[in-house]
């Protein structure tokens, strides 16, 4: 219990000095209430535009669609993480060293700092674009489900960080791991359902997907938002998808403490 | 005529230095390539479910996606890097070097930083396009003239908004997120008009003519474009002289901070 308290305040402390630092550029936050609801508009428009008549397309309706997209972007500010460009640049000049030889992992000091990240991406993105969208689009935008959303929400926020976190320790293997991280990029803006649900993949795609960690950090989370009673390819519900996003989360926890502990046998700390 | 061999000179130069790392050339301009071609594969998806742009067939909207990847391709050829080196410059304090050149410092600016690694995305937008034309067809002789017109009309809007962008980080500095301002409004010039209200069309052809960019082009190329559209040719050139303007205005701002 007392080892408990004290990792509390140890995320705590970290996350409260990142967040204060973070706040220095909080302006930069503030683009997003611009951003976000452009692009929320736009799906808007062109979503309304294509489903015309229609009442269903690839099993979702108008309204859902919509839905899926404005909690997508929200969710996108709560689970953002640069966890793979900062590791990746600690391991290449050879600073990781200062953190191998503090009282407390590089990994959950990593979380903390993203704790504190997010939680200014809370006050200056989530909140006012969450606001906008139901007082000036008037879309129904909150989640159905409050509970398992805030708990697939969470999980993402996990699953995000340690698939970061992987990424940026492919730099123990590469040491300049930049072609990785924008590769991955390329293909988490397709396969997250950030650009259009997954549901408008080919089957064969989407059960490739159900493999990749891409869904798990924003198509599911939004899905279970919308309350959809039919995520994926395997036409899961709302606690059968989260409990899909535990798996594949602790899975991704498995990987990252394996990398890491191969890589400490190798890393030589040069540059520092 | 100092100027144009000045031009000249920087962009063999860009082409030297691109040449001397063949292999993160190719792989820099093959990713650029790779990650703007996304967007139409949202079209192809729509499509394959069997919805449509009412109006539009599927090689219709990715003629105007591959326009507007061209037009993209051009621009940040000719002035992306002046919004990064612009705010890095300012961020550094070390704008003097530009100011002090014998030229004009918007001009050596342009001329410096000539993006190679664009190239890639251009190359895309024309294959794209390539296949897109193939079953589209196109129209008349004087359709083409009126496509490239437009084409023209639409790299100017995205220079102007270049240098918007830059110009904007001399007061606010340091903001690398202001990109992202200027890339979710252009997002309309990416459609068909038709499917946005009559205040966004209105404002996508006046305003900030984002329209021009890829709408237009491809309508004129498919020989559905109105005589009116060429009214937005003359939004288009203020853009670009306002962009000009701005940046030549905000100069005076820097402060010479931080290096």
């Amino acid at each position: 219990m007392k080892k408990l308290k004290h990792k509390f305040e140890e995320c705590k402390a970290v996350a409260f000095v990142t967040y204060k630092e973070w706040s220095a550029y909080r302006t930069h936050s503030l683009v997003s209430v611009f951003v976000g609801p452009v692009y929320f508009i736009v799906q808007y428009f062109i979503w309304t535009a294509v489903y015309g008549d229609a009442g269903s397309l690839a099993g979702l309706e108008l309204s859902e669609t919509i839905r899926y997209f404005g909690a997508s972007a929200l969710i996108g500010y709560l689970t953002m993480d640069f966890a793979d460009w900062n590791l990746q640049m600690l391991i290449r000049t050879g600073k990781f060293l200062t953190f191998t030889l503090r009282p407390m992992h590089h990994r959950f000091f990593a979380l903390s700092q993203k704790l504190g990240h997010r939680v200014l991406g809370f006050f200056f993105e989530f909140l006012p674009c969450l606001l906008i969208f139901m007082l000036l689009f008037k879309v129904e935008i909150l989640p159905d489900r409050m509970g398992w959303t805030f708990v697939s929400v969470a999980l993402a926020f996990l699953m995000n960080f340690y698939v970061n976190y992987c990424l940026g320790m492919t730099a123990f293997f590469l040491v300049k791991a930049n072609g990785i991280r924008v590769v991955y990029q390329l293909f988490a803006q397709i396969f997250s359902g950030a650009l259009i649900p997954l549901n408008f993949f080919p089957k064969v795609l989407q059960s490739v997907m159900i493999f990749l960690p891409f869904q798990y950090t924003n198509y599911i989370p939004a899905m279970v938002w919308t309350g959809s009673e039919s995520i994926g390819v395997l036409k899961l519900n709302v606690p059968q998808a989260v409990l899909a996003q535990a798996f594949a989360t602790i899975l991704m926890f498995v990987l990252s403490e394996v990398l890491y502990r191969c890589a400490m046998k190798r890393f030589t700390a040069v540059g520092a | 005529m100092k100027y144009i061999k000045i031009y000249f000179a920087c962009v063999k130069t860009a082409f030297a230095q691109a040449a001397a790392y063949r292999a993160d050339f190719i792989m820099g301009s093959f990713i650029t390539l790779l990650s703007n071609i996304l967007f139409p594969l949202v079209t192809i998806l729509i499509y394959a479910n069997g919805a449509e742009f009412p109006g539009w067939n599927m090689w219709e909207v990715l003629l105007i996606q591959s326009i507007y990847s061209m037009s993209t391709g051009i621009s940040s050829m000719l002035l992306s890097s002046v919004v990064w080196v612009t705010m890095d410059h300012i961020r550094e304090g070390s704008f003097e070097t530009v100011l002090l050149k014998p030229v004009s410092p918007l001009f050596f600016i342009i001329s410096a930083n000539f993006d190679v690694q664009s190239i890639g995305l251009f190359l895309g937008g024309v294959i794209m396009m390539v296949i897109a034309v193939v079953h589209t067809g196109i129209g008349s002789v004087l359709d083409i003239l009126s496509f490239l017109l437009l084409f023209v009309a639409g790299i100017m809007v995205l220079c102007g908004m270049n240098l918007i962008m830059a110009a904007i980080s001399f007061k606010w500095v340091g903001n690398s997120r202001i990109p992202e301002i200027f890339d979710s409004i252009s997002t309309f010039g990416k459609y068909p008009l038709s499917i946005f209200p009559r205040t966004v069309q209105i404002l996508s052809v006046i305003v900030i003519p984002v329209a021009v960019i890829g709408f237009f082009p491809a309508s004129a190329l498919l020989g559905r474009v109105d005589k009116e559209a060429f009214l937005a040719l003359i939004p288009c050139v203020l853009f670009l002289c306002f962009g000009v303007w701005l940046y030549n205005k905000m100069i005076r701002l820097y402060e010479g901070v931080g290096g």
